[in-house]
């Protein structure tokens, strides 16, 4: 990892400062604004509902952040972690091809069919199927 | 909240309006429906939660077979407890469980992403994610235990477990003195999500 180009702020000690959050198990944000709450949650569920793997997401993840990670830190905006999210997310919707015409739901597609990709290895969490 | 995340309010307007856009997007194509997000968030929030991590390490802690089971195939031995659907899915595919002991402390970061054991420590706190954590932890993980308030032996060995898409770590913390006798939810009460991840013990019994 490239952590020696990450801009950490120092207290008067001249050591990193973590997030104001990372001290106590009380009071731990795992979103902080509901945008973020939402992108999660499309993330999850395009793959859970076997629109793409799940593992296609965190690579476009992994790619995103580590290209910020190794930007220079004058040629690159303050850390936000979901905007990495938002972008992985637009790079694996596009990729698979969902907002094309003629895409076709998981769901609906012949198993038969050699044209469409195959079904997903990893198992998936019994969340609802959409109404 | 003043946090050291915060940014200019037009960049996360642009970050709103980008998912609000592509959620509608995708409904007006039929690819999801309006309810298809919320029903997948209420399921993550309300099922996959550290309690069941904290059952998992009270189990551990009392029974010896099932920690060592846990130790060796976690999903076998998740798959032994009466915790909701789902456990072996989102990130819990390739659960792994590493058991702290007398000299042997670990903790677990994500170098690459955010990587992490959705089903029993539920969504990752903010700070796990935070460049911060993930560089300093994997360069410096004692002197970051020591600012976290975990201050260890110099002879306690740390162990640095970094979560991937092959593995995600979580950490059965030590069974607190004191707390002979106890029952499972006793025990449970006492683990921490910290705890799971080590950036911290377990809870240390309230004097009776």
């Amino acid at each position: 990892m490239s952590s020696d180009v990450v801009d950490f702020t120092y207290d008067a000690d001249g050591k990193a400062v973590f997030h104001d959050s990372c001290v106590t198990d009380l009071d731990q944000p795992t979103f902080d604004a509901e945008w973020q709450r939402r992108a999660f949650g499309l993330a999850v569920a395009l793959s859970e509902f076997r629109h793409y793997e799940w593992t296609d997401f965190q690579q476009a993840l992994i790619g995103e952040i580590g290209a910020w990670e190794k930007a220079p830190a004058d040629a690159r905006g303050r850390w936000e972690y979901y905007e990495h999210w938002v972008s992985a997310l637009h790079e694996v919707v596009a990729g698979h091809g969902l907002l094309e015409e003629g895409y076709v739901n998981p769901e609906d597609r012949d198993e038969h069919d050699d044209h469409q990709p195959p079904a997903p290895t990893v198992p998936s969490t019994p969340t609802p199927r959409p109404s | 909240m003043s946090t050291p995340f915060s940014y200019p309010s037009d960049r996360e307007e642009q970050s709103a309006a980008q998912v609000r856009a592509l959620e509608a997007l995708l409904i007006e194509k039929g690819v999801i429906t309006h309810t298809t997000v919320d029903k997948v968030l209420g399921y993550f929030e309300s099922e996959m939660t550290p309690l069941n991590g904290q059952k998992i390490v009270a189990r551990a802690w009392v029974d010896p077979d099932f920690a060592a089971l846990l130790a060796t195939d976690a999903p076998a031995a998740v798959a032994q407890l009466d915790l909701p659907d789902g456990m072996a899915g989102a990130e819990g595919e390739h659960l792994a469980a590493v058991l702290n002991e007398p000299g042997v402390h670990n903790l677990v970061i994500c170098t690459l992403c955010s990587c992490f054991p959705w089903p029993v420590l539920g969504l990752p706190p903010y700070w796990y994610k935070d460049p911060v954590f993930r560089a300093r932890a994997a360069r410096e993980p004692r002197a970051v235990l020591t600012e976290l308030g975990v201050p260890l032996d110099d002879d306690t060995e740390v162990r640095v477990w970094d979560s991937s898409g092959h593995s995600r770590w979580f950490v059965v913390p030590e069974r607190p003195a004191g707390t002979e006798g106890w029952t499972e939810d006793q025990l449970a009460a006492l683990v921490t999500t910290e705890s799971m991840i080590g950036v911290a013990l377990a809870d240390v019994p309230a004097p009776v």
